[in-house]
């Protein structure tokens, strides 16, 4: 385990090495004086020059990622030009409302998901099996901000039963909370319960085939108890897997769906970023989300790991 | 009478396509998927001729019609006709579907072969990948529009560039798997250079695990070039795309809902025909893979 954990976590630095290393080169390789680009086009030379020192974007490029890392790890991802407000700042603010979002999507998504996967595996060849195939289909094939604005069609407009946008903070009032954010979040988990589902139903195929399986309905064993202790159970890890294989799909799925839900999270900070040509903000999103992204597949790979001691014991890591 | 054993099976033999190509047309939710996939080929290339209306027509007597006899699809904000505008919208859609797979595979495939054939290069083509793979395709899409400026070419490439990590473990895996076997050991032994082992006879056996990704690839491109236009960070207008026309009926969402409803279901017709002929095309090149 200990040499597995050290080889993960030795790999996972070089990544982020790499990824840091993209996103400081990544401003640069802006076409044109990357002072003035981070200044703004109409900025007098003073300010460029003031801009061009506060960067040091007059020494060596090693000497300025070193700078750059530096001040990363303590927290200073510069200042945003157009705001004045430091980016770490505005990425603080943002990111509640996307963990909001994203965890109860994740709750939904997988709630759902295994539900149906477990109907679809174990009543085959029944309408519960073709419904549960056919919305996972459709699951795949809607663009979920598509499927918001219909959501909002529907249950905002049509029949206004939610709030068609707008955030409130689950720690100031859990109540509105949950009716701001039930919309996003099952548009937002949508496209991964379809995915949950379609993999815990393969799961569970294979599993219910299983000797186990075979044994423990052969000891007596009543059908709840086998399917849920133990072909569930040993489906689970690819669960797991899945959520985190996903969480780069629930990341881009956030910011569009905070775009149709009008929420002031993570996502709406980068798109509007793009579109105010916000450099310095552009750099610490696409930091921060890497490296956040980085650590989360470690630490599923760790909980796999965990679930499942095949995986430290032999090199087969998938 | 004589009976003739099949020759062992080195590479795939002659014929096999045509068997292919039987599995798939048996699958009647193949062929629907594939009849509305060639549909939408056609309605994308002849749009000019095929559309009842130019796209960018404003007719400022009828703005916000709701569907009937004469715009089917309504009309917008400023009178243009939404069915002419979604056929001109599939050009996109096409072509980034198939763009930006072509991409990801002409990046991908070389690489995935170098790092599964010569273990040397694994660590570093891992880690190159790991590396594309800790931006998420948005964060990604955001830093080239950033850099290169929304269009449709960024659009692709960003979108190619997204599919280049599933090409590379694909191909890796299957040349891991490919080099193992007999047929490769005896080519070797027969003197095989290493070229001529990955083009004459491991790609070719990789090509229908190829095949398979490029089945999840291609919708999920097309929904991938939606979302960047429906962000911005795509096709611009006045150029149609389905994602524009969503941004744009993201506005008029109360007034004229016609404005979402059609061209995103378009959308979902394309990708969902394009899913159930990549289910059958999965099908029907592994067949052992559908029926557990």
């Amino acid at each position: 385990m200990g040499r597995y954990l050290l080889r993960r976590l030795l790999e996972s630095a070089v990544t982020l090495v790499l990824a840091s290393l993209v996103v400081f080169l990544g401003v640069r390789a802006l076409p044109g004086d990357p002072a003035r680009t981070l200044a703004g086009e109409e900025s007098d030379p003073a300010t460029v020059e003031a801009i061009r020192h506060e960067y040091g974007l007059d020494r060596p490029l090693p000497v300025q990622y070193a700078t750059y890392i530096r001040k990363a790890v303590s927290g200073d991802l510069g200042r945003s030009p157009r705001t004045g407000i430091p980016v770490a700042d505005s990425i603080r603010h943002a990111l509640p409302v996307t963990l909001q979002l994203a965890t109860f999507a994740i709750v939904i998504a997988v709630t759902i998901g295994i539900l149906a996967g477990v109907v679809a595996s174990v009543r085959r060849r029944t309408p519960a099996e073709w419904g549960a195939n056919a919305v996972s289909l459709l699951g795949l094939s809607v663009p979920n901000f598509w499927f918001g604005q219909m959501v909002i069609l529907f249950l905002a407009i049509a029949y206004p039963i939610f709030p068609a946008s707008g955030f409130v903070s689950v720690f100031e009032n859990p109540v509105e909370s949950l009716r701001h954010l039930l919309l996003p979040a099952l548009v937002l988990g949508s496209a991964l319960a379809a995915v949950i589902m379609r993999q815990t139903r393969s799961a569970m195929l294979d599993a219910l085939t299983a000797d186990y399986v075979r044994t423990a309905r052969a000891k007596g064993l009543g059908g709840a108890q086998v399917i849920f202790g133990h072909a569930l159970r040993n489906s689970l890890i690819v669960v797991v897997t899945i959520v985190g294989l996903q969480l780069g799909a629930l990341i881009s799925g956030a910011v569009v769906t905070e775009q149709v839900f009008v929420l002031p999270g993570f996502g709406k900070l980068t798109i509007d970023a793009v579109f105010t040509r916000d450099y310095p903000m552009i750099q610490g999103v696409a930091l921060v989300t890497a490296t956040a992204y980085i650590a989360i597949n470690l630490l599923v790979d760790l909980l796999y790991s965990v679930i499942d001691p095949r995986i430290r014991v032999g090199g087969a890591v998938i | 009478m004589t009976v003739v054993a099949d020759p062992p099976v080195l590479v795939a033999p002659i014929g096999t396509r045509r068997r292919i190509w039987r599995r798939i047309i048996r699958n009647p939710l193949a062929v629907l998927g594939l009849g509305i996939v060639c549909l939408a080929v056609v309605i994308a290339i002849l749009a000019p001729f095929v559309a009842p209306f130019p796209f960018d027509k404003v007719d400022f007597s009828s703005p916000l019609q709701p569907p009937s006899g004469e715009h089917w699809f309504g009309t917008d904000s400023i009178g243009r006709d939404q069915l002419s505008r979604a056929m001109y919208g599939l050009r996109a859609s096409v072509a980034v579907g198939l763009l930006s797979v072509v991409l990801s595979l002409a990046v991908g495939v070389p690489l995935g072969l170098i790092a599964g054939f010569y273990g040397f290069f694994d660590p570093i083509v891992s880690r190159l990948t790991d590396t594309l793979l800790a931006f998420p395709f948005l964060v990604l899409a955001v830093g080239l529009a950033a850099i290169l400026g929304p269009s449709l070419t960024t659009a692709i490439i960003s979108i190619g560039i997204a599919q280049i990590p599933g090409v590379i473990r694909v191909t890796r895996g299957e040349t891991l798997r490919l080099r193992g076997l007999d047929f490769v050991a005896a080519a070797i032994a027969g003197g095989a250079t290493d070229l001529v082992l990955l083009r004459r006879h491991i790609l070719p056996n990789a090509v229908s695990a190829l095949i398979v990704q490029a089945t999840v690839a291609v919708p999920g491109a097309i929904i991938g070039e939606a979302v960047l236009s429906f962000l911005g960070l795509g096709v611009r207008p006045p150029t149609p795309s389905l994602g524009v026309m969503l941004a744009d009926a993201q506005t008029f969402i109360r007034d004229g809902p016609w404005m979402a409803v059609f061209p995103g279901l378009t959308i979902v017709v394309l990708t969902l025909a394009l899913n159930l002929l990549g289910d059958g095309l999965r099908d029907a090149l592994d067949p052992r893979e559908s029926r557990p």
